[in-house]
């Protein structure tokens, strides 16, 4: 935003004119006029439109009004992004506000609409820090304060920590922040401690523990009151209990009861007894009548048996002799069966002895046989015995030695190689005849053509028609005498064996072989005839002839009928034996038959002496049975008698048991009523005393007080707990806005007043902690001054310097305002002027800066866009 | 003749009222005890022979023995009217030692009616008591009225403790009483106690309610019945009594938006003097802005020192605040931003209501304080 005119009427001293300032500039404006000319109203009647609202009268706009009264009105033309527009309010009677556009002349907006036009413009978007923009004589804001705390504004600005930490806690809130703070801290300081702990000692922990010291005492009292109406009743139902007791009408029942009872048990005693006679004597009857009917039942038995043992020895008697019998004719059987076994025996045995003469007969016929045949195998043998050694003789003459005939083969084979190589060695003529020529021969023999022929020593060649050649080798034929001796050799070997030659000896011993197999062939049928040699044949044969010589009968009948005779012996003694051996075991059986049927006999007969025994002597015996049955049936009369008696007495007889239970139950209730009785007594008498103790407390009154104490102290707790919420609350938010507005704000200006600082203070450096963001330390010439030290004229340029930065920062942010100064630089001397005016037009190139002033001369040398004020009056 | 009786009942004498702080509670307590005297005295000035106490006379059942004794000093003292004491659920007959001491101890002029019996009290009158047996008796205790012999043309009165229907000052059970018992049981009043409120259930037949109030429940002043009985069968004639010391009282406190709260709660209020004994309770509802909901919250700190009791409920009272509410905090700057910031989570739905509530709160506070450290 930026200003271009401002104007007013009727405001303070212009009561019923006005004034207006036209054609402010971008950059530095400066309006210098002297003091009471109207510097100051213009500066409060521009803070007026911006902050002021139309409707209200509050100091601010008072002080606007002329001593005369009537209407302040102010007009201000401005421009930014969007376009141009003129903002007018009038206060007091017709009090308006109105927003033009001055392009078109048209009304944006009026009243309350105005109104928030505005605040938006001032508060440039962000939550308008625009105040701060305002600078005037040697304050630092447009705050409102009272007026002696204007006049102690130089004891507040006394450090330079203030100075600018006020400037840039308009921001942050603040004066009234910090004190709102404190008072929350401190009120919460009295609740919690830092950590939000309770407070030891202070109210809310007071009330806490008045609550847990109330919970404790409602509980302990609570658990009082229970046990006391506990108390209570068991006393009234002890009281109930007891009146019921000691009724005396009950005791009197009680007591007649028991005597009741009493009497009945007694009664009941002595029927018990009568019926345990009555039983005794029912016992005894009762075991007469068992032994009389046993009496009875035994005679009848024996009765029985006796007859019974009679018919038994009859037929044992019968069975005995007729096993007599069948044992008799058994032994007659088996004397008759022996007797044919023997006979059988006698006849099979002279059978055998006609037989076995018969054998030997037969075998002397066989032996003489054999002999005759054994003496001419022996004339055989004897025989071929001459042949063989004959045989033998001549295979000798025919003998040659062994290597004979392989000696002679080796010396011809010699004696041929010998001669085949003298043949070699010799001359050799060979004769190519001519045809027709005439034959020529060698020593006498004729050449054949082309067939060479050899010779000895000399030769002579005979030609048909030409003469005798001689021809001589001229050598001597060497090996010949080894030849001769070999030849020689073979002749005196031949010799030797006598035969002719080779061919001789191989003839010879032809027939040497063919001599050993006629030999061989003599000496096999030898074998034959006599294996086991001539002695033996010899012996063998003098053995028999000694056999035969003893003297054998002939055989005299036919052996065939005397082997049927024998077999016809033998079967008649096997069925002799069989029919004995059949005989005996059935004579055996019957001996046995016979001693059973005796012992059978034997126990019968003592069984019935034994029952004749009981019953006594025939005659007497059915007397005996009559007196026995007679006694059974008198003593089943009394055993009847005596079983009634038994059961009217039990149906008479009342429960012993019962009657003595009920006895025992009614005195017991009567025990145990007078035991319950003195319990009572003791129990209503200790809780009596309790509860008089109690009552006299008054406990229950303390307790219903205590709940109703419990209640408010909780009640009370949970309204501190709400206040340290909202203040806990209160503060997070306060501090989370403080802390934003600084980090929104302070940094950013610092960094921005940095530069500003160096352009002013080329002398002085100052330190800003990063942290609080506050000034540190200054250094001037090197050395470190205490930040209380700076001069008012140094403090009021780092308040311009501060808002200056603020206003760039805005800028920035594209929300440019006007930095508004009325004599905002009284303090500082020329030269921190100019400098500061330096300042000034630096910022200047993007800032629009109004300064008020009355120091005209001074500030000649701020350059810079110089304004003046002209009358003014409103249209219409 | 006509027979002239006060009724009242659940004096509920020896109650500590341990909720309050400081010496309210004594007084409250020497109220309750007054009470007697102040029965007593109207009977007299109203010609009334006998005060019927249909119950709840002593708080517990084991009243401290100064409560008791001096109750019957009291009660001695004013002789010869004729006071009929009936068991009440608070002093039933299970407190066997207080009936048991009572009985000791009480004066000629002190009947307790502790049977189930008809008590003859004047000539041709007949007093028919229930008293309660146990603290919960689990029954109608008045059903013997219905045949209980009395002499032909007596005046019968029935006096009984409990609730009729499910209309009773603890949880009802199964011990209501008839409500048309009266008729039932031909009486010509049923004096009934235990509502600590006055109210008739049939013209014969009533609650008198608590002499001296102990409760916020029931916007009722103290008070006592004045019976007068002209013959058995003709209607009661009975009125009110004033009997009451303080005053006990719910007030409701709604508020438009606009509404000076302190100027209508200033038209509620009590005259000065009577403050003294009066138990306050404002009930605030409606909606304020912050600047009244501030000055309504200081304007009964500055008040109570008035009042016996006086206490603001504003749980209800909803805040209304708008920009000029917020100006008044700080037109700018950080404190502004708070505010706004409190305000905005004060609106928020997606929080509790509780968090909605503080934030509300915490943005009073912050109001109340930027009002009091000036621009």
């Amino acid at each position: 935003m930026k200003i271009e005119a401002l104007r007013l009427f009727n405001v303070k001293r212009f009561a019923g004119r006005g004034v207006a300032i036209e054609g402010i500039d971008d950059g530095v404006n400066v309006l210098c006029a002297p003091n009471e000319f109207g510097k100051s109203t213009s500066f409060e009647a521009l803070h007026a439109l911006f902050f002021q609202a139309h409707t209200g009268t509050p100091q601010a706009v008072q002080a606007l009004r002329p001593y005369a009264g009537g209407s302040p009105q102010v007009e201000v033309d401005i421009s930014n992004g969007d376009g141009r527009y003129r903002l007018s309010k009038q206060f007091y009677a017709g009090r308006s506000a109105r927003v033009t556009d001055i392009g078109s002349g048209r009304l944006i907006a009026q009243a309350d609409e105005a109104e928030a036009f505005i605040a938006e413009l001032v508060r440039g978007g962000h939550s308008g820090p625009a105040g701060l923009l305002w600078v005037r004589q040697g304050l630092t804001g447009i705050e409102k304060r009272s007026k002696s705390e204007e006049d102690s504004e130089k004891q507040i600005r006394a450090s330079l920590l203030e100075s600018v930490q006020g400037e840039i806690e308009a921001v942050t809130g603040g004066r009234r922040m910090t004190e709102i703070m404190a008072n929350i801290e401190e009120t919460l300081g009295g609740l919690v401690t830092a950590t939000g702990r309770p407070k030891t000692g202070e109210r809310y922990a007071a009330a806490l523990e008045t609550r847990s010291r109330l919970e404790a005492e409602e509980q302990r009292l609570g658990a009082e009151v229970v046990s006391l109406r506990q108390a209570l009743d068991q006393r009234a139902a002890a009281n109930r209990r007891l009146s019921e007791l000691d009724n005396a009408k009950e005791r009197e029942e009680r007591r007649r009861a028991i005597e009741t009872a009493q009497a009945k048990f007694e009664a009941a005693r002595s029927q018990a007894e009568s019926l345990r006679t009555a039983k005794a004597e029912l016992r005894l009857v009762s075991e007469q009548r068992e032994t009389a009917d046993n009496a009875l039942t035994s005679f009848r038995t024996a009765l029985d048996r006796a007859a019974t043992l009679t018919r038994s020895r009859d037929e044992a008697s019968r069975a005995h002799e007729e096993a007599m019998a069948r044992r008799n004719s058994a032994a007659a059987a088996v004397a008759t069966a022996r007797a044919e076994s023997d006979a059988a025996e006698t006849a099979q045995q002279e059978a055998r002895t006609l037989l076995e003469r018969l054998d030997r007969a037969m075998r002397a016929r066989e032996t003489a046989e054999r002999l005759t045949e054994l003496q001419d195998k022996l004339a055989t043998a004897e025989d071929l015995r001459r042949q063989t050694e004959e045989a033998d003789a001549a295979l000798k003459l025919l003998a040659l030695p062994e290597d004979a005939i392989p000696r002679l083969e080796k010396i011809d084979l010699e004696i041929v190689q010998l001669r085949a190589l003298a043949q070699a060695a010799r001359p050799s003529v060979e004769v190519a005849y001519e045809p027709q020529a005439p034959g020529v021969a060698l020593d006498g023999h004729p050449l054949e053509d082309g067939v060479p022929r050899t010779y000895r020593g000399m030769a002579k060649l005979h030609i048909l028609g030409v003469g005798t050649i001689a021809l001589n080798s001229g050598a001597t034929d060497a090996g010949d005498d080894r030849l001769e001796r070999l030849v020689e050799h073979r002749r005196s070997l031949l010799d030797k064996l006598g035969v002719e030659d080779l061919t001789a000896a191989r003839r010879r011993q032809q027939d040497h072989s063919r001599k050993q197999g006629e030999l061989r062939e003599l000496n096999a049928r030898f074998s034959m005839i006599a294996p086991e040699g001539l002695q033996a044949l010899r012996q063998d044969i003098a053995a028999r002839q000694q056999a035969v010589s003893a003297d054998d009968p002939e055989p005299e009948q036919d052996p065939a009928q005397l082997r049927a005779a024998f077999d016809d012996a033998e079967q008649r003694r096997q069925n002799a034996r069989s029919a004995l051996r059949e005989a005996e075991p059935a004579q055996t059986l019957a001996a046995d038959a016979v001693i059973s049927a005796q012992a059978s006999l034997a126990g019968i007969r003592a069984e019935l002496a034994q029952a004749e025994a009981i019953i006594g002597p025939e005659a007497l015996r059915a007397e005996h049975e009559r007196q026995l049955h007679e006694k059974r049936a008198q003593l089943d009369a009394a055993l009847l008698a005596h079983r009634q008696t038994v059961e009217r007495l039990e149906g008479e007889a009342t429960d012993l048991q019962a009657a003595e239970a009920t006895l025992a139950r009614l005195r017991s209730v009567a025990d145990s009523a007078s035991a319950e009785t003195a319990r009572l007594r003791e129990q209503i008498a200790a809780l009596s005393a309790e509860i008089r103790s109690r009552s006299d407390e008054a406990v229950e009154e303390k307790w219903r007080e205590t709940t109703e104490a419990l209640e408010a102290a909780a009640q009370r707790v949970a309204a501190y707990e709400r206040e340290i919420a909202i203040l806990q609350r209160l503060r997070g938010a306060l501090e989370a806005a403080r802390t934003n507005a600084r980090e929104t704000y302070l940094r950013p200006v610092i960094t921005e007043l940095r530069p500003l600082l160096g352009l002013l203070f080329d002398d002085v450096a100052i330190t800003f902690d990063d942290k609080t963001l506050l000034p540190q330390t200054i250094l001037r010439d090197g050395q470190e001054e205490d930040v209380d030290r700076l001069s008012g004229g140094m403090r009021e340029q780092l308040s311009i310097l501060t808002r200056l930065a603020f206003a760039r920062l805005l800028a920035r942010d594209g929300h440019p305002a006007p930095v508004i100064l009325d004599d905002a630089l009284v303090y500082s001397d020329d030269d921190r002027i100019e400098r500061m005016f330096d300042a000034l037009h630096r910022q200047a190139r993007d800032q629009q800066i109004i300064v008020f002033s009355c120091r005209q001369r001074a500030f000649q040398q701020l350059g810079g866009n110089v304004l003046h004020m002209t009358d003014w009056a409103p249209q219409s | 003749m006509t027979f002239r009786f006060i009724h009242s009942s659940d004096l509920h004498l020896g109650k500590r009222f341990g909720q309050f702080p400081g010496d309210l509670p004594a007084k409250l307590r020497e109220a309750r005890h007054a009470a007697i005297g102040k029965l007593a005295e109207h009977a007299r000035s109203h010609g009334a022979s006998t005060v019927l106490l249909a119950g709840d006379t002593f708080d517990t059942e084991t009243p401290a023995p100064d409560v008791r004794r001096q109750a019957l000093a009291e009660m001695s003292h004013h002789a010869p009217i004729r006071w009929v004491i009936l068991p009440g659920n608070h002093d039933s007959l299970q407190a066997a030692q207080l009936w048991a001491t009572l009985h000791a101890e009480a004066p000629e002029n002190v009947t307790l009616a502790v049977d189930p019996e008809p008590i003859e009290l004047a000539s041709g009158v007949v007093l028919l008591p229930a008293p309660c047996t146990f603290r919960r008796p689990g029954k109608d205790l008045s059903e013997w009225f219905d045949n209980a012999p009395t002499p032909d043309g007596a005046i019968r009165i029935g006096l009984a403790h409990g609730g009729v229907l499910n209309f009773s000052e603890e949880d009802g059970g199964l011990d209501v009483i008839a409500p048309d018992r009266a008729r039932r049981a031909g009486l010509a009043y049923l004096a009934l106690g235990d509502w600590h409120g006055g109210l008739e259930i049939d013209p014969r037949t009533r609650y008198s309610g608590t002499p001296e109030p102990d409760r916020f429940k029931h916007d009722r002043e103290g008070e006592a019945l004045l019976v007068a009985v002209p013959a058995p069968s003709a209607m009661p004639e009975v009125s009110s009594v004033r009997t009451g010391t303080f005053s006990w009282r719910d007030m409701a406190l709604d508020l438009l938006d606009g509404d000076d709260a302190v100027t209508r709660l200033d038209a509620l209020l009590p005259e000065p003097r009577a403050r003294r004994q009066s138990l306050l309770n404002i009930v605030a509802s409606g909606r304020a802005r912050l600047e009244g909901r501030s000055a309504l919250a200081a304007w009964i700190d500055e008040l109570r020192p008035d009042f016996a009791h006086l206490e603001l409920h504003d749980d209800a009272l909803e805040t209304e605040c708008d920009a000029g509410d917020l100006d008044a905090i700080d037109r700018a700057g950080a404190l502004r931003e708070a505010a706004d910031a409190l305000l905005a989570e004060s609106e928020d739905a997606q929080l509790s209501q509780a968090e909605r509530d503080i934030a509300r709160a915490a943005l009073a506070r912050l109001y109340a304080q930027a009002q009091v450290i000036a621009p």
